[in-house]
């Protein structure tokens, strides 16, 4: 009898614990005012001087070695620390700029040729600090060729180069189309007319010069140890010992970025205002890192995006620390043309159809993430506008799109279609294989969710589905970039610019001589003869309307091939700390540490 | 005992090296990725993919690819004698295995000390009280709460941690949030600044061992507390508390140096979920990381590192307790 006061009682003040921490106030962060802003015409402003900034970010550099650095993260620190030929101010990611180049590059009538011109005083970070020569960017785009310097572009890319290996040579080759007449002059020869691509591609990082005496000792060894050992020529460099070594990164830890002292402002267009950029790494929750961005100090988000949650709060409540940034990409659920039945383009058109797009655009946060799309060429690669910019033609052609979510009636048009041709379909326009197509999708949120919704829809025509969900990393190296693996279906597929042309982003994922054997990006594996030829014709026209206009052609006719489903231009959303005053790089899609400053 | 413990070391090695052939196999069988694709990038040609597999060695057949690790693991050198073990190098990023996780050791060990030390200090003074007042309010909101923090999953508890105690996104602005570990120094080098870190990844990681060590200590104690000797003791007059602490607890108190010394070698070779919840750059993270991303010799470094602290605290426990009870002879 004497318990059930004490009860009460406990009971009462654990509600009234409850009660006190839910009433907890909330954050003194909130904002009211103003919309969300995007990276697309912003205008840059003028910065405060000084200052540190901290970047949270989950994984590492892939490379500080500009000659393998290839991904967004290793970008957003290299494009700091480094130069290349040529690179993107943040306000235009569509034409690039001189940056160690004095000029833009001259191509000859025969388009087999490009002259380039550098600047005068850049020099490079200590211990080297001598001043850079054309000989520096010819070493540097040598050595990517040798099999210690492992490369993954360089052939695709620069292959055309006359005397290019076309396998990872032994040692730095000697490529003979690499010339340089004097100090300040680069000339480059090539076997095929396609200068067009070639130039446009001198804004990767393997054109960030390397000193040969310096840095020949490490790429002597396999696989070469420079990546430890970098100089540089930015206004940032990662800090380093006296002997060159890279006592700044820390890897998976840290990196420390200080500022350049040899760097010369007046050879380059970056401000630079930060004193001291400090990258924090290993923040694997994307939803605490956030939250520490949005309500602390100081700190800007390096890979990775906001989850969507913590979106839409940032949307709502966070609006002037939240910046979106077209990605310059396009995310597709690709459909295996060798497999039955996707080998029916009438089956592959229902697919289309039947798809709800709006629903997969929801699983990355809704329309804030992006546009729907219906093509491949994302916005901001030339040939977008031709091809129709953001809106489905009226055009009967693309009935099967017409509908972002998903239209059942034009659905069973096609399979109904296909039926004529053999495949086996109900009346009601479903599919009635027996077979379980393979399909592979991620594990980690939210591709895993774009994955799950896909499967429904995929569901709604009466497939049968082995669906498994394997880690990001195998899904491309052992399953959907691996031809042999047989995968029907691969839901979390897309493509992202390497630079601004068309033909680097239609080539390697639709052209049908393009498809490997490994590390596949053709992940259809359409192989259309037309197709191919058009974008080997279109590679040679010169950059402009006529290039643009060709491959606009070409993108309209893969999406009536309809080899996947596109389903996102994406935006990157960008959050930073509210006395930070960010520069978004819509190049690269991340925060432009060089243009970056402190409120 | 001397004999005992050279032939638990023999065993040692005999183990370690079933381990590292178990995970060669493991991983070079059934990789979560293909460590040569994830090297060489989108797009890469036939011709690159060969290149780095021959820089990796995985072009070589497979009993030749572990013989070649062996030999470099072995600190012993039939021409050179002793030499320091090597554990290769990170597919990733071409750094040496053995400095990164020598780096990430003291994290982890000062992350799992504090733990052990907090969780000692909670769960056996729990045990004790549970087990003394059995039946009673206390003993049963102790053994109700002890059931709640072994259920409740690590990663969630240290997210529910972070977001009410951080003093970055936590309503109440207590403790350092995640983050907040240093990239330079240690426990052990610097304590005054690295400690309050690493409060809440001690509270965290404590607390289901703390309730599991309570539960434990409480069942073994009421158990001792019903032999007869304890009825003698009393018999004999002892005070209560005599009766408890120096016949009671003594005798209950010894499984929980084995199970400790197996619970403190698995957590130094790494407190997974903890790391990673409060990015601390510990030995747990560099696997999962390496995990991830398929890069073999660092997977095997990190389990081979992992396997080694077991045997060698669990022998180190062992020989512990033929000190703590007399009756134990090897």
């Amino acid at each position: 009898m004497t318990r059930t006061p004490k009860r009460v009682a406990m009971l009462a003040a654990l509600l009234a614990l409850v009660l006190f921490v839910a009433a907890c106030g909330s954050s003194s962060s909130d904002d009211k005012g103003g919309s969300v802003k995007s990276s697309a015409g912003q205008k840059i402003p003028q910065g405060k001087q000084g200052g540190e900034l901290t970047v949270l970010s989950a994984g590492d550099v892939d490379y500080m070695d500009p000659g393998q650095m290839y991904y967004t993260f290793g970008y957003m620190i290299g494009y700091s620390v480094n130069r290349a030929l040529y690179s993107f101010k943040p306000d235009n990611a569509e034409k690039p700029v001189p940056d160690i180049a004095a000029s833009d590059p001259q191509i000859s009538a025969d388009k087999k040729t490009i002259t380039i011109k550098i600047k005068q005083g850049i020099k490079f970070s200590p211990p080297v600090n001598r001043e850079i020569t054309t000989k520096d960017i010819k070493y540097a785009m040598e050595r990517v060729f040798s099999a210690n310097v492992p490369n993954p572009y360089a052939t695709g890319y620069f292959g055309t180069i006359q005397g290019a290996p076309k396998a990872p040579a032994k040692g730095i080759p000697d490529i003979s189309g690499i010339q340089t007449p004097d100090d300040q002059t680069l000339v480059i020869k090539l076997t095929q007319p396609k200068a067009a691509t070639v130039a446009a591609a001198l804004v990767m990082p393997l054109t960030m010069p390397v000193p040969p005496e310096y840095a020949k000792k490490f790429d002597a060894k396999n696989p070469s140890t420079y990546n430890q050992n970098v100089v540089f020529t930015g206004p940032y460099m990662v800090k380093n010992d006296a002997s060159g070594k890279l006592t700044g990164w820390k890897p998976a830890k840290s990196i420390e970025l200080v500022r350049n002292p040899n760097w010369d402002k007046s050879t380059d267009y970056r401000p630079a205002y930060l004193d001291k950029i400090h990258i924090d790494e290993g923040n694997a929750d994307a939803t605490v890192a956030s939250r520490r961005i949005l309500n602390g100090s100081a700190l800007v988000q390096g890979d990775g995006a906001p989850p969507a949650p913590v979106l839409k709060q940032a949307a709502t409540r966070f609006k002037n620390q939240l910046v979106l940034v077209p990605a310059g990409g396009t995310r597709y659920v690709a459909m295996n043309t060798k497999i039955k039945p996707f080998d029916n383009v009438n089956v592959r058109k229902a697919v289309v159809a039947i798809f709800d797009r709006n629903a997969m655009r929801l699983t990355r946060g809704g329309p804030i993430v992006g546009d729907l799309a219906w093509r491949y060429i994302p916005p901001g690669i030339p040939g977008f506008d031709e091809a129709g910019g953001l809106n489905v033609p009226d055009d009967p052609k693309f009935d099967f799109l017409k509908n972002p979510a998903g239209d059942p009636a034009v659905a069973k048009k096609y399979m109904l279609a296909a039926k004529q041709d053999g495949v086996p379909v109900t009346a009601d326009g479903k599919y009635a294989g027996k077979e379980k197509l393979l399909m592979i999708g991620t594990n980690a949120d939210p591709g895993k969710k774009s994955a799950q919704v896909a499967e429904n829809q995929f569901e709604k025509l009466g497939f049968n589905l082995n669906f498994r969900i394997v880690t990001q990393d195998a899904l491309y190296t052992k399953f959907c970039g691996v031809p042999k693996a047989n995968v029907a279906i691969c839901p979390n597929v897309g493509f992202f610019k390497d630079f601004v042309d068309p033909e680097s982003f239609i080539n390697p994922t639709f052209n049908g001589e393009a498809i490997l054997p490994a590390n596949n990006t053709n992940w259809p594996q359409l192989d259309d003869k037309a197709i191919n030829k058009a974008i080997d014709d279109a590679a040679i026209l010169a950059p402009g309307a006529e290039r643009s206009k060709a491959f606009a052609k070409i993108d309209q006719d893969i999406t009536l091939l309809a080899p996947a489903v596109p389903w996102l231009w994406d935006k990157t959303p960008l959050i930073e700390s509210k006395d930070v005053q960010g520069v978004a790089d819509n190049y690269s899609t991340v925060w432009h540490l060089s243009f970056t400053s402190l409120k | 005992m001397a004999t005992y413990i050279v032939r638990r070391l023999l065993w040692m090695i005999v183990l370690l090296l079933v381990i590292s052939f178990l995970t060669f196999l493991i991983f070079q069988k059934l990789p979560s990725a293909d460590p040569v694709s994830l090297r060489a990038g989108r797009n890469a040609t036939p011709e690159l993919r060969a290149s780095i597999k021959h820089t990796f060695g995985l072009d070589k057949p497979f009993f030749e690819q572990y013989r070649i690790y062996l030999a470099k693991l072995v600190p012993f050198d039939f021409h050179k004698g002793f030499k320091p073990p090597d554990f290769g190098y990170s597919y990733q990023n071409n750094v040496s295995v053995k400095s990164q996780i020598l780096d990430r050791l003291p994290a982890t060990a000062g992350l799992s000390l504090g733990g052990v030390v907090v969780w000692l200090l909670i769960g056996i003074p729990v045990g004790i009280i549970s087990a003394i007042r059995r039946g009673k309010l206390s003993d049963r909101l102790a053994m109700g709460g002890a059931l709640v923090a072994i259920s409740a999953p690590v990663y969630w508890l240290g997210l529910v941690m972070l977001y009410l105690f951080s003093n970055d996104i936590g309503r109440i602005k207590i403790f350092e949030g995640a983050g907040s570990y240093p990239n330079t120094g240690s426990l052990f080098s610097d304590p005054f600044s690295v400690a309050p870190s690493l409060f809440l990844p001690w509270i965290v990681l404590a607390t289901a061992f703390a309730a599991i060590y309570a539960r434990f200590l409480r069942g073994n104690l009421l158990e001792v507390m019903a032999e007869d000797y304890i009825r003698t003791a009393r018999a004999k007059g002892l005070r209560e508390r005599t009766v408890i602490f120096r016949h009671g607890v003594r005798s209950a108190i010894t499984p929980i140096v084995t199970i400790l010394g197996l619970d403190l070698g698995i957590l130094l070779g790494g407190a997974i979920l903890t790391e990673t919840v409060f990015n601390i750059p510990g030995i747990g993270r560099l696997a999962f990381d390496s995990i991830q991303k398929s890069d073999l010799p660092t997977v095997q470094g990190t389990v081979i590192m992992g396997a080694f602290f077991i045997i060698a605290l669990n022998l180190i426990v062992d020989v512990l307790y033929a000190f703590l009870d007399p009756r134990v002879r090897y």
